[in-house]
Order: C-alpha cells, then sequence, then structure tokens
C-alpha cells in the first residue's frame, strides 16, 4: 500500500473511532449528556487520537527505520573495498537504488514482469540498455553485484512495506477498540485528550531544539568528513584558496575571513552612522507626522529582498563605483569588489540599526533628558552626552548584530563582490566571502564526496560559529552594562 | 478672582503677568500674575491637577518642549520678559534652575554630575576652577562631606536623599538666580525630607527659591509666601502664615482645613 | 552658608545672544542637519534602485512580435504527403524557420520593402528561436491546417526587441557579432509597415523559462509556480507548528532549564544567516531522507524552518498581548487551561498571529540563498505538475531564485528579463503587506 493510501486509511479508521466512541459515551450515560464528565465530543477525539497517534508515529518510525535497516543488509553484498569506503559506499547505494527504481519502472510499465525482473541477471551493458529504453539514464554498467542488490533491494523494500501497511492498520484498529471499550460516562475523556495534546505541543516547542541539533550535527559530519581529506591547520591558517577540479586544491580559509570582515566593516561603517543618525533625528527632531511618514519608508529597504539589492549592486552601483572612483584613481578596473557589496549591505541594513538604535534610544528615560534641558543644554547636548552615553551598552550590542548580518549575507556579495578570493587593502577590487564560497562549492558540478564539495561543511561550520558567537557576545554586553543606570 | 499682590515686593525676582497656558485645547493656567521676591522661598500649593507643576514649568520655559503647550502673557527675570522672541531658552535655564519630582542624577560620577552645568555653559576655564565649582556647589547642597572621598563614583549609587541633593547641587552649579522645585520630597522619606527642608532654608538666603509641593507642613515649615492654585486659578498668594491661619478666600480655607484635595 | 566665594555665573541680559550660545546653536544645527542627511540618503539610495529596476524591467512587459502571412507549403512541410503527424515530424525546426524566413521575405517584397544588405540568414535571426518551434507544434497537433495561409505572429529575436527598447543601438550593433546595422534598417523599415511592433506581454508571467539565446521568450510562469506551491506549503507546515510551539512555551511551559534552552534557541535560530539553513536543508532533506532535489517540497521544508522562530516569537507576543483578566475571568467559571488558551486567549490572539504569519511568508518568499543549496538554481524549463500529482516533488524554482540566474546570463536582455521579474516579486510583497495593514486596522485592538 502507498504511503498515501496508508494515511487515507489512517484517516478514515480516526474517523470510525471518533463516531464510535462518541456513540458508545452517550450510550452509557443513557442519553443524559449532563451524566458525562465530558463533553461528547471530547469522548470522540479521545477514540480518534487513540486510534490515529500510535499509527502514524509507527509510520513514521518505519519510515526512517527501514532505509537504515536495507542498506546496512546489503552493504555485504558488495567487495570488501568498496565496503571499506565510505564515499564508494554511498555511491553503490545509490546506484542500487537507481536500478531498483528503474526496474520498478519497468514493470510498472509493463515491459517486464514482476518476477521477470527479479530473476533478471545478463550482461552490464544489456541491462543499461533495457533501463536506458524505459527511460532510466544509468552513468555505468550494471555490475552483477548491483543488479543482485538491487533485486534485492526490491525484494525487501517490497516485504517491508507488507510488514508496514500490516503493523499500522493494526495499531489503528487495536486503538479504535480500546478506546471503544474505555469509554464510558465516567472515563475523564477531557484529561487524557488534554494531556495528549499538551504532548504534541511540546513536541512542537522541541522543533526548535531538533532544528539546532540537526544543524550542528550535519554539519560536523559533513565537516568532519571534510577533515580527514584535509588538514584542519592548512584549512584555518592557509593563505590561498585554489580549488582544482581534479584535486590537489588548497583550501586556505584566511582570505575569505579577510573578505567577509573587510566587507562587514565598510557595511557597519555605511549603516551605523547612517543608521544611528537618522533614528535620532526621528525620535528627537521629526515631528509626529513626518515620523509616520519617513518611518514607514525607511522600513521599506528592510522588506526589499536580498536579491534585490544584488542586482541593485551588480548594474548600478558597481559599475558607478568603477567607473567614477576605481578607474580615475587607478584604484581597480572591476564592477565587483568590496566597496560594492559593503555599500549595498550597508544600506540593507540601515532600517534594522535605526530601529534597533531608536528602541534603545527611547528606553533611557525621559527623566534623564528633562534633567539636561532643564540645565540649558541644546538638544543635541542633550543627546550627545547624556542620552547616547546611557544608551551606548545597547548601541554596541546593536553594531555587533549589524555585524553578525553582515557576515552571513550571502546573495549581495555573490552578485556584488565577486568570487575572486585574495587578500587586499584596496577596497576597490573584488575579494569573495565565506558564503560566496559556500554556495560555490555546493552548486558546482564536483561530485559530493570530494573535498571540493564538502569543504562546504567545514565553511558553513565557520559561519555558523562566528555568527552564533556575536549574537552571544552582543546579548552579553546589553545585558551587563544595562544595570548600569537601571 | 482678585490676585492679591503684597506691597512688600518691591523689587521682585520674578513678576508674572496674565499668564495663560494651553495644552492644544485645555486651558490649564487661567490669567496668573503675581510677584515673586528675591531671596526667599515661595510655595505653590494645591491639590492634584490644579497647574502648579505646569506653572512652575513657565517660569524655566520648560513647556516649551511640550509640543502641544502654549503660553501667553508676560513673566519677567529682573525685568527682563523671558518670553520674549530673543530669549535663547538654553541661556535662560543657566539663571533658572530646576530640581524634579523623582530624583533623576546622570549615569555619569558624582563629579560629572555637577560639573554638567558649567561645563556645557562654558562656565570654568580650567580643571582647577571646574575643580572649586563642584566642591562649593556640594557643599552648598549639604553634600560634600558624604561624597568627597567618592567623586568619581556613579551618582545613581547613592541613595534617595542623597541623589536628590545631588540634583540640587548640579541645578546650583550654574550659580542660576532662580531655583525651582518641583515636589523634591514627594519620592523621599522623612529623614531625607528633614534634610532637604533644612537645605532649602539655607539656600533661600542667597537664592530666590519656588517650591511646588503637595504637603501643606513642609510649605508651612520652609516658605514665607504661599500661593494656592486651584483649577488652573491662583486663588490666594499672600503671606504663609496669613494664607494657613487667615485664608481670605472659601476655596484657600477648604483646602487647608482638608475639606478638599 | 554665605560665606563661600559666589561661584561663576552666567551674566549679561536675557535678550543678547552671548557668543557661547550662538555657537552652541550652530552646533545644534548643523547636528539637526546630520539627522535629516542620513534619512534623506537612505531614502534617495532606495529611490534611485527602485526607480533604476523598474525603469528597466517594465520593459519586460513590453515585447517585439512579427506580424505576417505565411502559406504552410505541404511540399516543404510533408514531403511524404500522407498528412502523418509523426511522418511530418521528420521536418525539424530548422526547415520551418527557412520556410518562416523565405515567408518573411516574399511577404515584404511584395509590399515594397527591400530587404538590402540581409541576407535569407540573418532575416532567419531576425525572427526568434521560439517562432519556427511554435508554428511546428501547431501543424503538428492539426494537420489539415498544411495548403492554408495564415496570418502568424512571432517574437522578434533577443536583439531586436533590444532594439525596438533602445538597449541595442547602431554603436553597439557595429561592435556585436549577433546583429547587424543592415539589420536594424531592416527593422525601422518593418516598423514603418507595421510589420514589426512592441505590444503589452502577459506572456512573461506565464512562460516557462527558457535558454540563453532566447531572452524575448522566457518567463516566470515556473517561477510563479514554484513560489506559489512553496508558499502554500510554508503556510500549511508553519502556521500550526509556531501556533503549537508559542502555545507551549507562553502558556504551558514550567519555567526550568529545559524551557529556558528552548528560548534560548529561538532566539539564536532567528538570528542564523539563511544559507547555513541552505546547508542543512541539503544534508537532512536531500542527502538523508532522498527528497528530490530543487523540489518544491524541500524548499518549503527549508523555508519553513527558518521562519519558525520568527513565527514563534511574534505569536507569543501575541499571546502575550491578552490581558491576563481573560484568562482569570475563564478560569473562574471552571474552564480547564487547555479550554481557556483554546477558547479564549487564541481567538483574541489571532489577528496578530496572522498578521506575523504574513510578515513571515513575506520575508520567505524573498529567500534566495537556502533555494540555491537545494538545486534550485539549475534551469527549469518545465511546469511543475499539480500538487495533487505529485508537483511538490517536481523540479522547481522559485522568484528570486529566477531574479538570481537571470542576473547571471550576460545578456543585458537578461538583466531586463530580471528586473522585470522582481517588479513581480516587489509586487507580490506589497500586497501582502497591504494585507497586514489592513488586519491591523480592522482587528488589533488595543486593550
Amino acid at each position: 500500500m502507498s504511503i498515501a493510501i496508508l494515511l487515507s486509511a489512517i484517516l478514515t479508521l480516526s474517523a470510525l473511532a471518533f463516531v464510535v466512541s462518541r456513540q458508545r459515551a452517550v450510550a452509557s450515560a443513557g442519553g443524559n449528556l449532563r451524566a458525562l464528565h465530558s463533553r461528547p465530543a471530547m469522548y470522540g477525539w479521545f477514540g480518534a487520537l487513540s486510534a490515529g497517534v500510535p499509527a502514524l508515529l509507527a509510520l513514521a518510525a518505519w519510515l526512517i527505520v527501514q532505509p537504515l535497516l536495507i542498506e546496512r543488509d546489503l552493504r555485504g553484498m558488495f567487495p570488501e573495498s568498496v565496503q571499506a569506503d565510505a564515499s564508494a559506499l554511498t555511491l553503490a547505494m545509490e546506484d542500487v537504488r537507481r536500478v531498483a527504481s528503474g526496474l520498478d519502472q519497468a514493470v510498472a510499465q509493463g515491459m517486464m514482469t514482476a518476477e521477470g525482473a527479479q530473476d533478471l541477471t545478463g550482461q552490464p551493458e544489456a541491462v543499461r540498455q533495457l533501463l536506458a529504453e524505459i527511460g532510466v539514464a544509468l552513468a555505468a554498467d550494471v555490475s552483477p553485484e548491483v543488479l543482485a542488490a538491487a533485486q534485492d533491494y526490491r525484494q525487501m523494500a517490497h516485504d517491508g512495506a507488507l510488514w508496514r501497511t500490516a503493523l499500522v492498520l493494526a495499531l489503528a484498529v487495536a486503538g479504535l477498540i480500546a478506546a471503544a471499550a474505555l469509554t464510558t460516562r465516567d472515563f475523564r475523556a477531557r484529561n487524557h485528550v488534554e494531556r495528549v495534546i499538551l504532548l504534541i505541543l511540546m513536541l512542537a516547542s522541541s522543533v526548535a531544539v531538533l532544528t539546532t541539533v540537526g544543524i550542528v550535527l550535519s554539519m560536523l559530519t559533513e565537516a568532519g568528513r571534510f577533515f580527514g581529506m584535509y588538514p584542519i591547520q592548512d584549512f584555518l591558517f592557509g593563505l590561498t584558496w585554489n580549488p582544482q577540479f581534479r584535486g590537489n586544491s588548497t583550501f586556505g580559509l584566511l582570505p575569505l575571513l579577510w573578505g567577509t570582515l573587510y566587507i562587514s566593516l565598510v557595511a557597519l561603517l555605511v549603516a551605523v552612522p547612517l543608521g544611528v543618525f537618522s533614528a535620532i533625528y526621528l525620535s528627537e527632531y521629526a515631528s509626529a507626522r513626518v515620523r509616520s511618514i519617513i518611518k514607514p519608508l525607511i522600513e521599506v529597504i528592510a522588506g526589499i529582498p536580498t536579491v534585490v539589492f544584488g542586482l541593485f549592486a551588480l548594474v548600478t552601483v558597481g559599475p558607478f563605483l568603477r567607473d567614477v572612483i576605481a578607474r580615475p584613481l587607478s584604484l581597480g578596473d572591476s564592477g565587483s569588489s568590496v566597496m560594492t557589496a559593503g555599500i549595498v549591505i550597508g544600506i540593507l541594513n540601515i532600517p534594522f540599526v535605526a530601529s534597533l538604535a531608536d528602541d534603545i534610544m527611547n528606553a533611557v528615560p525621559q527623566s534623564l533628558r528633562d534633567a539636561s534641558l532643564g540645565l540649558g543644554a541644546t538638544r543635541s547636548e542633550t543627546i550627545r552626552q547624556v542620552v547616547v552615553p546611557a544608551a551606548l551598552p545597547g548601541i554596541v550590542g546593536a553594531i555587533l548584530l549589524a555585524g553578525s548580518r553582515a557576515i552571513g549575507e550571502t546573495m549581495i556579495v555573490t552578485m556584488g563582490a565577486g568570487a575572486a578570493a585574495a587578500i587586499d587593502v584596496n577596497p576597490f577590487v573584488a575579494m569573495t566571502t565565506i558564503t560566496v564560497k559556500i554556495v560555490g562549492a555546493l552548486t558546482g558540478d564536483t561530485a559530493f564526496d570530494s573535498p571540493e564539495t564538502l569543504v562546504a561543511f567545514a565553511l558553513g561550520m565557520t559561519l555558523f560559529v562566528l555568527t552564533l558567537g556575536l549574537n552571544v557576545f552582543a546579548l552579553y554586553i546589553v545585558r551587563k552594562y544595562r544595570e548600569q543606570y537601571e | 478672582m482678585p490676585n492679591t499682590v503684597p506691597p512688600a515686593v518691591s523689587h521682585p525676582k520674578i513678576s508674572a503677568r496674565d499668564v495663560n497656558v494651553f495644552y492644544g485645547a485645555t486651558h490649564a493656567i487661567k490669567n496668573v500674575s503675581m510677584d515673586i521676591p528675591n531671596r526667599s522661598v515661595t510655595a505653590f500649593i494645591g491639590p492634584s491637577g490644579c497647574g502648579k507643576s505646569t506653572f512652575l514649568r513657565c517660569i524655566n520655559r520648560m513647556n516649551d518642549t511640550v509640543a502641544i503647550a502654549r503660553v501667553t502673557g508676560r513673566i519677567e527675570l529682573e525685568g527682563e520678559n523671558i518670553y520674549d522672541r530673543r530669549v535663547d531658552p538654553v541661556q535662560l535655564r543657566a539663571r533658572v534652575g530646576m530640581v524634579f519630582q523623582k530624583p533623576n542624577p546622570f549615569p555619569k560620577s558624582i563629579y560629572d554630575n555637577v560639573a554638567y552645568g558649567p561645563r556645557i555653559h562654558g562656565l570654568a576655564s580650567t580643571r582647577a576652577e571646574l575643580d572649586a565649582v563642584v566642591e562649593r556647589s556640594l557643599k552648598l547642597a549639604a553634600l560634600w562631606n558624604e561624597v568627597k572621598d567618592r567623586l568619581k563614583e556613579p551618582g545613581t549609587g547613592l541613595s534617595g536623599g542623597q541623589q536628590q541633593r545631588l540634583c540640587i547641587a548640579r541645578a546650583i552649579a550654574t550659580s542660576p538666580d532662580v531655583l525651582l522645585m518641583d515636589e523634591p520630597c514627594s519620592a523621599l522619606d522623612p529623614i531625607a525630607t528633614a534634610q532637604i527642608d533644612d537645605l532649602i532654608q539655607q539656600l533661600a538666603e542667597d537664592y530666590c527659591v519656588v517650591i511646588v509641593t503637595h504637603s501643606m507642613s513642609q510649605a508651612r515649615r520652609v516658605s514665607s509666601r504661599t500661593a494656592y492654585f486651584h483649577l488652573g486659578t491662583m486663588v490666594e498668594y499672600g503671606e504663609t502664615e496669613q494664607i494657613f491661619i487667615n485664608p481670605t478666600e472659601k476655596l484657600t480655607e477648604n483646602y487647608v482645613s482638608g475639606r478638599i484635595g | 552658608m554665605t560665606d563661600t566665594p559666589p561661584l561663576p555665573k552666567a551674566a549679561g541680559s536675557l535678550l543678547e545672544l552671548d557668543a557661547r550660545t550662538r555657537r552652541r546653536n550652530a552646533a545644534e544645527t548643523r547636528f539637526r542637519l546630520y539627522g535629516i542627511a542620513a534619512v534623506a540618503f537612505s531614502l534617495s539610495i532606495l529611490f534611485v534602485m527602485l526607480f533604476t529596476i523598474f525603469s528597466d524591467g517594465v520593459q519586460s512587459f513590453r515585447q517585439a512580435s512579427i506580424t505576417f502571412d505565411v502559406t504552410l507549403d505541404p511540399e516543404r512541410l510533408d514531403p511524404e504527403g500522407n498528412r502523418n503527424p509523426e511522418e511530418m515530424a521528420d521536418v525539424t525546426t530548422i526547415g520551418y524557420g527557412n520556410l518562416l524566413s523565405d515567408q518573411l521575405s516574399a511577404y515584404m517584397v511584395a509590399r515594397g520593402i527591400s530587404t538590402e544588405g540581409v541576407s535569407a540568414r540573418d532575416l532567419n535571426a531576425m525572427i526568434s528561436r521560439d517562432g519556427p518551434g511554435s508554428l511546428r507544434a501547431q501543424v503538428l497537433a492539426d494537420p489539415t491546417m498544411l495548403g492554408q495561409t495564415i496570418r502568424f505572429t512571432t517574437y522578434a529575436s533577443g536583439r531586436i526587441d533590444g532594439y525596438m527598447k533602445g538597449r541595442v543601438t547602431r554603436d553597439t550593433a557595429a561592435r556585436d557579432t549577433n546583429i547587424s546595422v543592415e539589420q536594424l534598417d531592416l527593422a525601422d523599415r518593418m516598423i514603418e509597415a507595421g510589420i514589426l511592433t512592441a505590444a503589452f506581454n502577459w506572456e512573461f508571467l506565464t512562460r516557462p523559462d527558457a535558454s540563453d539565446q532566447r531572452p524575448e521568450v522566457a518567463g516566470l510562469g515556473v517561477a510563479i509556480l514554484g513560489s506559489a506551491y512553496m508558499m502554500g506549503l510554508v503556510l500549511l507546515m508553519v502556521l500550526p507548528l509556531g501556533v503549537a510551539a508559542s502555545i507551549y512555551l507562553e502558556e504551558f511551559a514550567p519555567k526550568n532549564r529545559f524551557t529556558d534552552l528552548i528560548e534560548v534557541n529561538i532566539s539564536n535560530l532567528a538570528a542564523v544567516p539563511s544559507i547555513v539553513y541552505g546547508i542543512l536543508g541539503l544534508a537532512v532533506f536531500i542527502n538523508y531522507a532522498q527528497f528530490p532535489r530543487s523540489s518544491a517540497l524541500v524548499g518549503a521544508l527549508v523555508l519553513t524552518l527558518m521562519t519558525l522562530p520568527t513565527i514563534i516569537i511574534a505569536t507569543r507576543a501575541s499571546l502575550r498581548a491578552v490581558p491576563p483578566s481573560i484568562r482569570e475571568a475563564a478560569l473562574g467559571i471552571g474552564a480547564s487551561k487547555m479550554q481557556t488558551v483554546f477558547h479564549h486567549v487564541l481567538p483574541l490572539a489571532t489577528p496578530g498571529i496572522l498578521t506575523g504569519t504574513i510578515l513571515g511568508l513575506a520575508s520567505a518568499l524573498g529567500e534566495t540563498a537556502p533555494l540555491l543549496l537545494i538545486g534550485m538554481v539549475a534551469f527549469v524549463g518545465t511546469y511543475p505538475a499539480s500538487p495533487l500529482d505529485g508537483g511538490i516533488l517536481d523540479p522547481a524554482t522559485a522568484l528570486p531564485v529566477q531574479v538570481y540566474a537571470w542576473a547571471s546570463r550576460s545578456d543585458p536582455a537578461f538583466i531586463e528579463r530580471s528586473s522585470g521579474a522582481i517588479i513581480v516579486l516587489l509586487a507580490f510583497l506589497l500586497i501582502m503587506n497591504l494585507v497586514v495593514i489592513l488586519l491591523r486596522r480592522r482587528f488589533e485592538r488595543r486593550w
């Protein structure tokens, strides 16, 4: 039974359980609804949950576990050499899956019977030809062990599907019967249902933790594989980044780190003054009418997707900087540069900094401003000498957070900074960042298990640690210094 | 309502004539006129919302910071109308200091709190001069002995009463002619209040002090003149003893005897 | 204490501004100007960006096309004469292309338009390469058309289209191998005769993407559909998950270390760069779970995980905004905690939850980096099937990814397309934000 049909079956059984449990509960109270502990619908829901939830959980578990078990069984069919090498094994398994699905398609299209597929033996090229006729393209000839493994795979998958269907349906029916037996009028249906709902709510919130765990685990394992192929010191302290299609690449992090930090610095130099002064003007000087028009306009900048800014950098800002500044001053000849990407990222972050600065400065009590004005200070003196120093920890935190966002930016640097890894002080030269290389490594043509692709996970880990560290540090600073004047 | 101006005020420090204050459409202060003498304490009393703080804030033009406030009439400081178009409130406030209801020291050191006013107005040209100003202001505010060894510590680390005295020191550091105090003791405990009361009486020897208070006992203790405000009008103004013992107006009598407010 | 010497004081008349005050006021004015300058600069950059993109992108809604009479010569198109589509399929698009250029040439000569200086091959190049293909498809679908003379409209080639929009000029043509000055002259004559026109091009929104040689027929159809699938899926997934998690964290969770851990996690996840989610999606959904690359399902899963923290934060704020008195009233009449939350608190928090969700969807709509990593940068020329047929597993692309893909191609015609795609993307975002504003105005209460 396909999964879709199985799901519909579970759903139908749950609906049936709902009706049955509800009827039984009402019947047990002799039709008098007041004698029931909970509302009638609650008994129904109890029935539905009892039938549906164990079945769904079992289905989910089976779907996750079955492929693992099958692969473990099939591993023994490959030669020792393949078994020992993890990447070769993965490739071999992929071949097995592809052949198996090809055979499935052949059977589905009527080109061979099910037994014919299982009994199929023959020259590798013949099998490949056969599958090609159906439309299944294979990269290489089908070796005998792959074919045998694929046939075993089909068998096990088929058997597994049968057992899965049986177990899931059995659980659903058992749940239905159990619920029907339990739902009498004194049965505290609502309490049980609410307990299940609470569990579901708890599971939903653990998705957040699961996501973090997923991120960390997936990056750690793949990065670990990468560091098995390439020494970690060379990665962390290497000065050149030079991936080669045929292997023997050098992966030095430092040029990428330099580009990332340099671009973020330029971005901060743009975003912080513009953002803070905009916030100061809007909160201290502008009338309510002006503020109500201008503030949403600035927020518009924040709502525009980064890829739009990327196009702007590519088509307008880059050529402008090149033609007006870089070429005349012989500083560079490229539209893609640190300045281009940095300036555009800075502009992107103006609303972020402005809104944070606004919140922070509003948190400074009005009484301090009154005291300063009462002493005869002008508004700018009050802002410069009382408000900003009082808000300083928050502003530092905002700067760090904006820096973290600039470091993680991908599209604008991809389109505006280029892909050349270099360490240079001249900001009108093209340099690249960690994020660009992650995209490059994972969307390129290199095989997945090669170091050229896996380095993306090492880079991703670096990026994650960097941004997380900045965010935590920002929070720490804000919290530590806030107590000073509370 | 007759506004009694006692004939004894010959050279008033502050002189108000027909002052009206509007907050948007609300008429908050209605036709107040009075003369306030120098080197004395004048108290404004009245029930909540009667406008005494509003009128106080007219004297140093703090109402300018409220967008919807509009002030008409004249208030003269030593003969010059402070609402004249040529007057910059920034300069005015160097000569009229204010202490607020809740102590609001800056999150700076004690020294920097007191030095703030003289710094921005450029009143001290050397570090030594500034040190002297800070010391004298803290002495005048009866705080010097308690903080002289910890001038670099944050002003927010002091107790409530000490903070308010710090604010008073800060306000007098610019040598203002007038010191306005808006319910300065309402956030303090009785001991601190008593200390500030003593301080006020000492300051009255050199400054023109105007104090808004909701405590009638405080008004009787510290002030020589008292004005009673009621719903935006100044109902009666005269010598403190007379206001409290023998008020002319019925409204005044109702308030001081505790029947209203 | 009048024994202390007098303090330095501000002297002079109030009616005169002393020098220092004048200087301070000047500094005040300067400070204010910095603020205005900052706001003005930020907004002007915004306007410049929108203006340049709009003025370029609007052009992609106009497309040059050539209209002329075509006689479908049976001898050329059906040599065997059996009107059998399978046999007729032997005539390739090249054959149809030659037919079209011959017919166009004849059509123009009949009207006295000279084709001087333009060879037959060059004339062929002025017609979009899509033209022969669509004519062939028409004829193969209906062989009875053979022998008739039809009025045929086809797109002009990318360069001709560029000429009509001002991108291609005689100067650039002199240096361009794909177009010659003589072809431009001919184009002028065709415009005069009404054969070459530019018209509003709805198909930009419906056609799928096209290869590098045919920018004139590249369209957003697949991208819009892909984005629509993904947004639908994200809504289905993120709303229940987000609301459930928020309810637990806000109403039920005990204050222990595990709950703290979850909250810290959520605020950290909200600040993680989007590309990290792309890596997660690649590793978990594509490599481990073997979902198809570049499918709407995987894209939606990744976007859900990305949007979830922001939705949780917004939903918790909405729940918190419901005053405790409501909860107390419900508990007071004997409702259980869960009934209180679901029957009383949640309905009141719904407007805030909805606006937060729409805003979350809007930011997900514009995300590009994670989708690139799950394979969506590849060229997708066919529409995904309907969701009921498993269309969410077919290769798809998304609007912002299409913007990026087109911008990466060297032809300026594709830059124009990219800008046009941005216009469509921003239009969707505008609609979503307007809905949020309307919702806020109608439903959000002030307690």
